[in-house]
């Protein structure tokens, strides 16, 4: 029965141990035993029993999400990261367009760096976009 | 065996049919599952113990300690009156399912 135990501890062992989980642990433990106990009364061997119940108990995943059990999400920085772009460039290109009218209103040179500086959102859009 | 992800939704149903009878206890539910369906689906203890959670969660089982048996006290499940009702109402549901699925598959095997 100790292999059983161990099996069973495996597969809770990412999920956060509390009086939930644990009633819930101890009801599988429980009704494996007895299913052990019956296989047994049917002529199989406790080695064998005991595999047989491990390997039909099937994959934990489901009852994690039940119980609550977080996984482990990346939050989507996509959007943030193109807000962000469009605001500090939106400011990079008012501060160039504002010093090239005040000092030299004659040349029209901030068109350069704006076309530079709007490749940092134009980036972030490509990103975004790609992650809908 | 019949591929286990159609008869996933309907889980709740069988469930509920079982507990409809009478109380009963994790492997009791199992086991009477393979027995009725002679082996044909067979229900994963993982899949079944998620089933009771999210049955007890909302109340439409309740569940309490029995007697003793091999090692530990039996954990046994009884049907809720809204379990009752939720059952009655996914009878009708799947009735209509039937109908709807048999228009297009039968008569063509």
């Amino acid at each position: 029965m100790m292999k059983m135990k161990n099996h069973i501890d495996e597969l809770f062992k990412d999920i956060p141990s509390n009086n939930e989980t644990e009633m819930v642990k101890q009801e599988i433990m429980q009704n494996l035993e007895e299913k052990v106990f019956y296989l047994m009364e049917h002529g199989k061997e406790e080695d064998d029993a005991i595999n047989k119940a491990i390997v039909e108990f099937g994959d934990i995943e489901e009852l994690k999400k039940e119980l609550g059990v977080k996984q482990p999400e990346k939050k989507n920085m996509a959007k943030l990261n193109l807000e962000f772009s469009i605001w500090g460039s939106s400011l990079i290109i008012v501060f160039f367009i504002f010093i090239n009218f005040y000092y030299t209103p004659d040349t029209i040179w901030a068109i350069y760096p704006i076309f530079t500086i709007l490749w940092w959102p134009l980036s972030m859009y490509f990103v975004w976009s790609r992650k809908q | 065996m019949v591929r286990s992800d159609i008869i996933r939704g309907h889980l709740d149903s069988i469930i509920l049919r079982l507990f409809l009878e009478k109380d009963r206890y994790g492997y009791e539910i199992s086991q009477e599952i393979s027995l009725r369906t002679d082996n044909r689906f067979q229900i994963k203890e993982a899949t079944l113990y998620a089933v009771f959670q999210r049955l007890e969660k909302r109340e439409l089982i309740e569940a309490y300690y029995g007697d003793v048996s091999h090692g530990g006290k039996r954990k046994y499940y009884r049907i809720t009156t809204l379990g009752k009702a939720y059952l009655k109402e996914l009878v009708s549901e799947w009735t209509e399912v039937k109908e709807i699925i048999n228009l297009f598959m039968e008569g063509l095997e």
